[in-house]
């Protein structure tokens, strides 16, 4: 009896020690944050819909934080890819009487209430990546992004100019709408060719390249393979060498192995959105909007891309991927 | 062997102990659980502890208590669904495409919505009986077939991997009254699913623990031997269990799509696990035939909470994945320690 | 699957006092395998009727035939003197004839009361709100367990803390409950130490004299003898014969189950666990 209750009480404890822990290392993270003495003082909330662990997103977060630390305002980065989740996500930020709000719109429907919730109560709403044609109207002061259709227009053009006619586009998430955009631009582009769906999954790179290149060896007449997301492209530029295809392979977003592929020729070209600045310059703009109100863009679209990475300009950039800011 | 272990007839224990007691339910852990999280974060934050943060955070724990529930009692009569998460999915962009694209009545939409809702989950249940495999595999495949029919149909009909203008279609108003509006309570609006959830608990506890199919939920997960040879109708009982996981997907997909006004094609992937672990930690064994709906949806209050609360603190949210796991395997530990100390209480 | 009940309707004049349940010359056979042949006995109400054998003497082919789960292939089965077929167990059921299985039809993580009344709970109100009554549950259970002997602490413990031969006996409790005529009991004491047995003994007795037909099922001679009123013994599924207990003694019983001179030699120990 005794002892178990001793155990009962251990229990008890254990969650309220480890949560003690975690507040210590968060209390610390917090002052860390807010360096005193520098022109902001704010509190920003940053919420998107990537998923934590995501190259991509982990640029745009490391830029909004590079950026709340020069500004000295303190940010928070929280992400859902779930639509009705990150709108709780940015209820929450709302009822922390935040300063500004960043939020990447990948399904602007869902997070309308939201979206217009903050600009009721005072609080300046930036926009980032998608969710360009719906910003304004839910009362977004700018919005800082890549058109993806524009984005894969080019992306279909050069592939185009390079000689493709058969490019393969391949979707690492199914039900994403910017992906489908950006192959809906690549088919625009892609004057006199046709561009095919190819559905992946990310989780699964194993699958995701066995799938590539099983497409690759059924039909011969790819030449060209349009990837989304950088680890695709890796798996693609593999499953192109696997199957013993010319295809080229060009890819959107960025990283080292990315650009390496480009400076050894692997891979043709990326499309680099720059998404470091998604992040920085949100909070740059918000900063500007609180001291001195500014805004930018005119109420069009501020473009962060399409800027093209090719053999020229590969080798700089992958000095800088290396830092976690391309 | 024979060896005379046998109990000793004549002791008895005197009096069990209002504590003891109260440790023999399945819930207590959660109960705990939830509410070390609640105070933890409560100290800190004060926004965390105010109306707008107590909607707020109730508002994710809404929808989530809703399918734990049933995939609670479902795992009580010993399966699991593993397609609950994304029928989620399936219901909302059912009733999407029906208003949005063909321009269908919503509540004419809900009813189809739901007929399809309870015909998937006969067919997951129905094939579970029939076959006797483990329904981990049969909902696995049902997991893999509905996520290609989602993305598959939503774009052959749309062109885009999702289904918008809900709120178009006639009648859209009062559904999204009962389903997904807010009920303002002192200046506070809070998410009418609340109500929804909390009423949905008490439904299903009274079900589970006074009515005769609850005792026949316990006793097709804790022995379906023994429930059948006493005349339980098994297959019937393990039927309903996952039609009712279904009509519970029906009622989220249905709060998603009215409140979002536009579904994505993987609305709900991954969510299946969420469920589950929700259910444990309010209690509930794997094995089967052992837990609680109050315990369900205690774990999904825990779940809301913690979510929310790491916005709050302003924390790393990379680290929330970290979080949710240990909290899974505490509330196990728990779970199991009190059990032990029931078993002690009884002998 | 599940038919009713074929009872071939063969009004044919019962002898007077005929024995509840009774078999004659019965045999069940497995593609060329013999399990059981020629097997005849009876049991009437408030009687008891041992069936004693080792492991594979054909024991559990008897009571499956008896229970519906098997049908017999030659020989006849009659309750009330009417010649039968049970197509399941639900039929055996519907003609008050209960088995308790040596595994036990109950569900260790549940309530006593809700076991006791598993597949037949009491309810209360209509439509909708039709609900367990609960009181009435636990009451019942009470008091038919305090009925069989049995205290039990607390009909809401659940039955996996009751000790082997406490929940054999509320198996037999409900089955008395329920209104079973013939109590059939699988090995109810083959894994319960000397005590725990003694105890079911008594429920047995208990039944008995509540005037149910019991069929008990054992490979040890010394828990029959005490309860019994009839010995049938089996070997490699036949009879070595069906005796009262007036013509039978527990030596005698003994000497036969071990198969004759042996018998001296092995311990008890090595009786309740006879090589195949």
């Amino acid at each position: 009896m005794r002892k178990s209750r001793r155990l009962l009480s251990a229990l008890v404890l254990i969650p309220l020690a480890l949560t003690a822990l975690t507040a210590c290392q968060g209390g610390k993270k917090n002052e860390a944050k807010t360096t005193p003495g520098t022109s902001g003082g704010y509190t920003f909330a940053v919420v998107t819909h990537g998923g934590s662990g995501d190259a991509f997103w982990t640029v745009v977060k490391n830029g909004a934080m590079a950026a709340g630390k020069q500004m000295g305002d303190k940010v928070t980065y929280s992400s859902s890819g779930d639509p009705q989740q990150q709108s709780q996500l940015i209820d929450a930020a709302v009822n922390q009487k935040v300063d500004g709000l960043v939020v990447s719109m990948a399904n602007p429907d869902a997070l309308k209430s939201s979206v217009t919730k903050a600009v009721a109560a005072g609080i300046p709403v930036i926009t980032i990546n998608s969710g360009a044609e719906d910003s304004a109207a839910f009362g977004a002061i700018a919005h800082v992004g890549q058109d993806e259709t524009v984005a894969g227009k080019g992306a279909g053009d050069k592939l185009g100019s390079m000689g493709a006619h058969h490019v393969l586009c391949v979707i690492h998430e199914a039900g994403n709408v910017g992906l489908e955009q950006r192959c809906a631009g690549a088919k625009a582009g892609l004057t006199g060719g046709t561009v095919e769906n190819l559905q992946v999954d990310l989780n699964n790179p194993q699958a995701a390249q066995s799938t590539i290149q099983a497409k690759l060896q059924s039909d011969k007449s790819v030449d060209g393979v349009l990837t989304l997301n950088a680890q695709v492209a890796s798996f693609a530029v593999a499953a192109v060498k696997g199957a013993g295809s010319k295809a080229k392979v060009a890819t959107f977003d960025l990283n080292t192995d990315v650009a390496k592929a480009v400076e050894s020729g692997d891979i043709a070209f990326a499309v680099d959105q720059q998404q470091y600045t998604q992040g920085y310059l949100p909070i740059v703009l918000l900063t500007l909007y609180k001291q001195n109100l500014n805004t930018l863009g005119g109420g069009q679209p501020i473009l962060t891309g399409p800027g093209f990475v090719t053999k020229d300009n590969a080798a700089q950039v992958e000095a800088l991927t290396e830092k976690g800011t391309r | 062997m024979a060896t005379a272990t046998a109990a000793p007839v004549d002791e008895r224990i005197k009096n069990l102990g209002v504590t003891r007691q109260l440790l023999a339910r399945p819930e207590i852990g959660a109960l705990l659980g939830a509410v070390v999280v609640f105070a933890f974060f409560a100290v800190q934050s004060s926004v965390f502890r105010s109306g707008a943060g107590v909607a707020n955070w109730l508002d994710p724990a809404s929808t989530l208590g809703i399918m734990a529930i049933p995939v609670a009692l479902l795992m009580i009569g010993g399966e699991f669904d593993l397609s609950a998460g994304v029928m989620v999915g399936t219901v909302g962009l059912t009733i999407g495409l029906l208003t949005g694209q063909y321009g269908m009545n919503t509540w004419g939409a809900l009813v189809i919505a739901l007929a399809l809702a309870l015909a998937l989950g006969f067919f997951n249940g129905y094939l579970v009986v029939r076959t006797k495999l483990p329904s981990f595999i049969i909902t696995l495949g049902t997991f893999l077939m509905l996520q290609g029919l989602n993305l598959g149909v939503t774009k052959a009909v749309t062109d885009t991997v999702q289904a918008d203008a809900i709120d178009t279609a006639p009648a859209y108003r009062p559904a999204y009254d009962i389903f997904a509006s807010t009920v303002s309570v002192g200046g506070v609006e809070f998410r009418v699913t609340i109500l929804w959830w909390i009423a949905l608990t008490a439904l299903a506890t009274w079900v589970l623990l006074r009515t005769r199919f609850g005792n026949w939920i316990f006793s097709v997960g804790g022995n379906v031997q023994a429930a059948r040879s006493v005349g339980v109708p098994a297959a019937r009982t393990k039927v309903v269990l996952f039609m009712t996981t279904a009509a519970g997907a029906w009622l989220v997909g249905t709060m998603s799509a009215l409140r979002l006004t536009s579904i994505q094609a993987n609305t709900g992937i991954g969510e299946e696990l969420i469920y589950i672990v929700a259910a444990v930690i309010g209690g509930c064994l794997l094995t089967g035939g052992f837990g609680s709906a109050v315990g369900a949806s205690l774990g999904a209050l825990i779940f809301g909470m913690v979510q929310q609360g790491i916005v709050y603190l302003g924390w790393d949210s990379d680290w929330f994945k970290f979080f949710l796991g240990a909290m899974l395997l505490l509330a196990v530990f728990t779970n199991q320690f009190v059990r032990r100390l029931a078993e002690e209480s009884r002998r | 699957m599940s038919e009713t009940a074929q009872a071939d309707p063969v009004p044919a004049a019962a002898p007077e006092a005929a024995p509840l349940l009774e078999v004659r010359d019965i045999g069940k056979y497995f593609g060329s395998v013999i399990a059981l042949q020629g097997v005849s006995t009876q049991v009437a109400p408030g009687q008891v009727c041992c069936v004693l054998g080792d492991n594979g003497a054909g024991k559990s082919t008897l009571i499956k035939i008896l229970s519906g789960v098997h049908q017999q292939d030659t020989g006849e089965y009659l309750i009330d003197g009417e010649p039968i077929r049970l197509a399941n167990p639900r039929a055996a059921l519907d003609r008050g004839i209960a088995t308790v299985y040596q595994d036990l039809a109950m569900v260790p993580l549940m309530p006593i009361w809700r076991n006791f009344f598993l597949g037949s709970e009491p309810t209360k109100g209509r439509g909708p709100l039709r609900r367990l009554d609960v009181a009435k549950a636990r009451d019942i259970t009470r008091r038919e367990l305090a009925g069989m002997g049995i205290d039990i602490r607390d009909p809401d413990q659940p039955v996996g803390t009751l000790s082997g031969g406490e929940r054999q006996s509320v198996a037999i409790a409900r089955a008395v409950h329920f209104g079973a005529r013939v109590l059939i009991l699988d090995e109810p004491t083959s894994a319960l130490g000397v005590k725990q047995a003694g105890v079911v003994l008594r429920y047995i007795a208990q039944a008995r004299d509540r005037g149910l037909a019991v069929v008990f099922i054992t490979h040890n001679p010394h828990h029959a003898y005490p309860v019994g009123d009839r010995f049938v013994l089996l070997k490699r599924g036949r009879s070595l014969g069906d005796f009262a207990k007036s013509e039978v003694g527990l030596p005698e019983l003994t000497r036969l189950m071990a198969g004759g001179a042996e018998l001296e030699e092995l311990s008890h120990e090595l009786e309740r666990e006879p090589q195949a």
